[in-house]
């Protein structure tokens, strides 16, 4: 009957627990389109470790993310061969450059160099043209998302980028980078472009063996070369996240928006389920007088809150299901990992609790002896 | 031997009083002075009984009422249940008692109005959590059509005249069947003959032998229902129809 009479109340008073609802879906909306934005970056960041289907990466001293150019010798690879454990080894060169376009605009863009003929760490999606056409001495990528920004480049035009020439020879489907363009090409095109002396490169990547333990390889080979850093792909992958959450305004930036729709929504739910307590104290009054108890008072809230949360959660995962589909193939990054929609929705309801919780003290504190009055 | 045991307690709570108020006073402090509404007033509800509590406004009559129901704790004095003294329960052991042992019938019908009328007379044997017989569920349609409602069973409480809210209060008041029913004014929100009909229906449940009916009122046109009139003035017993003056008891 306390959830009955809770569920009831709620129902009765549409408009103020419409509101409540409102406030459940603005803290998801709110703070589920931000953390999709920035789970999108999150992507962009560390794009090229995560499809990259290297085990470990091999950079320059001190360098804690895959974006940095670097200098190594390109003769660790052979030392890195060398060990029983490694199925396959590849140097790479990750470099800027600058892509003029038909109007003589320039446009910085991320060069990535792969090795001929493997081709490790390529694009791995495709509007037009393969992998192989890089093996093309002047073959370069762009992607359809950077096709404005580059002027529209034709399929099979020479460009310049820093000045040396490449033929677009394929079109790469959504693969951005956190800098922004990027264009794939052979290692040799890259290392024009970017200047590396022959026998230098920035980045050096390798698969272990099926059935050997990675993070031993990894051991090995900061013993073997001690004047670089060893790290493994997810290692990489997050170290590239935190340097671009620390060191630039987007963790905070996104922190700040993300505290501010929780906020904004634990307001409303605090507001509006307060007021609701207020419209209902001489009910509050009359359960208090014909035997309810003050935990019986706050069962009758708590299952308004928990139902207002969880109708406020099923509408807010529509509006930001709607918003992620909207944002699929666009210029705004989204992304959204299997583990947040619950996490988010139990954090949601916690929220709604505790905004409920000036409305519970409320409902309890009302004087049973006011139905007299 | 134990089950007689039991059945002596039972048979002793019944015969008792179903209340009984030792010496209890009230204070209220309004911001300046400390003001006695109840000035140590005894007083024992005998079942069997409609007892009209009456006064002028400001007389203490519905503070003492209030305090009769437990929803207002007394300054000073002691209250028994059917001989027990519960004067320091705690809130939720007086809740439970008001569930159990008190029917209220208020002033105006206070029906909860999101509740449907079955609804709202089922609270008071649910509240507290529990789920409802489906004896209580059939004493309520009993009630309900006892008092004519029987058509309004799954009305809302808008729907109904003030009369008809007021009788459906009554019925909730009696669905779990307790030996002391508090009455605030029922009648003075309602027309001639709705009050007939609500004071009517209380004086015939107040000869059951086993429930006490308590109404407070200052209208003296409802009197004449009353089996023993206690008149209250300034937090103090002025005239008790059972003794004449109070504690000078009648021949």
């Amino acid at each position: 009957m306390r959830r009955k009479t809770g569920f009831r109340i709620l129902t009765h008073d549409r408009s103020t627990t419409a509101g409540s609802v409102l406030g459940v879906v603005a803290i998801v909306f709110l703070v589920g389109q931000q953390l999709a934005i920035m789970f999108g970056l999150f992507t962009y960041m560390s794009v090229l470790v995560d499809h990259s289907g290297a085990d470990i990466w091999v950079l320059t001293k001190d360098v804690d993310e895959v974006n940095s150019s670097g200098s190594l010798p390109v003769r660790y690879v052979d030392r890195i061969a060398g060990l029983r454990e490694v199925e396959w080894v590849e140097p790479l060169i990750l470099g800027g450059g600058s892509f003029r376009s038909r109007e003589g605009k320039y446009q910085p863009v991320q060069m990535v160099g792969l090795p001929r003929p493997r081709l490790e760490n390529g694009p791995w999606r495709f509007d037009e043209g393969s992998l192989q056409v890089l093996l093309d001495s002047e073959g370069a990528t762009v992607d359809s998302l950077d096709l404005k920004v580059l002027g529209y480049p034709g399929l099979l035009e020479f460009y310049e980028v820093s000045g040396r020439r490449i033929r677009i020879s394929a079109i790469t489907r959504n693969i951005r980078g956190f800098g922004g363009t990027i264009i794939f090409t052979n290692i040799e095109k890259a290392r024009e472009v970017s200047g590396l002396p022959p026998g230098r490169c920035s980045h050096i990547i390798l698969k272990v063996r099926p059935g050997s333990d990675i993070t031993a390889v990894a051991t090995s080979l900061r013993t073997l070369l001690p004047s670089t850093t060893v790290m493994t792909s997810p290692q990489l992958s997050a170290s590239t996240r935190l340097f671009y959450i620390l060191n630039t305004g987007i963790g905070s930036s996104f922190g700040f928006s993300v505290i501010i729709g929780a906020l904004v929504g634990v307001v409303i739910i605090t507001l509006t389920m307060y007021t609701s307590v207020l419209n209902h104290r001489r009910d509050y009054a009359v359960l208090q007088a014909i035997g309810a108890r003050k935990r019986d008072i706050l069962v009758v809230v708590f299952w308004q809150a928990l139902i207002v949360g969880l109708i406020g959660v099923f509408v807010g995962f529509l509006f930001l299901a709607g918003f992620i589909a909207g944002t699929r193939n666009s210029q705004l990054p989204t992304n959204m990992p299997l583990w947040f929609p619950p996490l988010h929705a139990a954090i949601t309801l916690v929220l709604c609790l505790l905004g409920s919780t000036q409305a519970m003290r409320k409902a309890v504190k009302v004087e049973p002896a006011s139905v007299f009055r | 031997m134990i089950s007689e045991i039991v059945e002596q307690r039972i048979k002793a709570a019944e015969s008792a009083p179903p209340i009984q108020l030792e010496g209890i006073a009230r204070d209220f402090f309004d911001g300046k002075v400390l003001r006695r509404v109840l000035k140590k007033l005894d007083l024992e509800i005998f079942a069997g009984e409609l007892t009209i509590i009456a006064g002028p406004s400001g007389s203490g009559k519905t503070t003492l009422l209030t305090i009769m129901g437990f929803l207002l704790q007394p300054s000073e004095g002691r209250i028994f249940i059917q001989g027990r003294e519960v004067t320091r329960f705690s809130s939720n052991r007086l809740a439970t008692l008001r569930m159990q042992k008190i029917g209220f019938v208020f002033q105006q019908s206070v029906l909860v109005p999101a509740l449907t009328v079955i609804d709202n007379i089922l609270l008071p044997s649910a509240i507290q959590g529990q789920s409802v017989p489906r004896a209580v569920k059939a004493r309520a349609r009993e009630l309900l059509e006892m008092l004519g409602l029987r058509d309004y069973v799954d009305a809302m409480p808008q729907q109904l005249s003030l009369g008809q809210q007021q009788r459906v209060s009554i019925v909730r008041a009696l669905i779990n069947d307790p030996p002391l029913l508090l009455c605030d004014e029922p009648t003075s929100a309602l027309d001639a003959e709705s009050s007939a009909i609500v004071l009517d229906t209380l004086k015939r449940l107040s000869l059951e032998p086993t429930r006490a009916v308590v109404l407070v009122t200052h209208d003296p046109r409802v009197f004449p229902f009353a089996d023993r009139l206690v008149k209250i003035e300034d937090g103090a017993v002025i005239y008790d129809s059972r003794q004449g003056r109070q504690g000078v008891p009648t021949s």
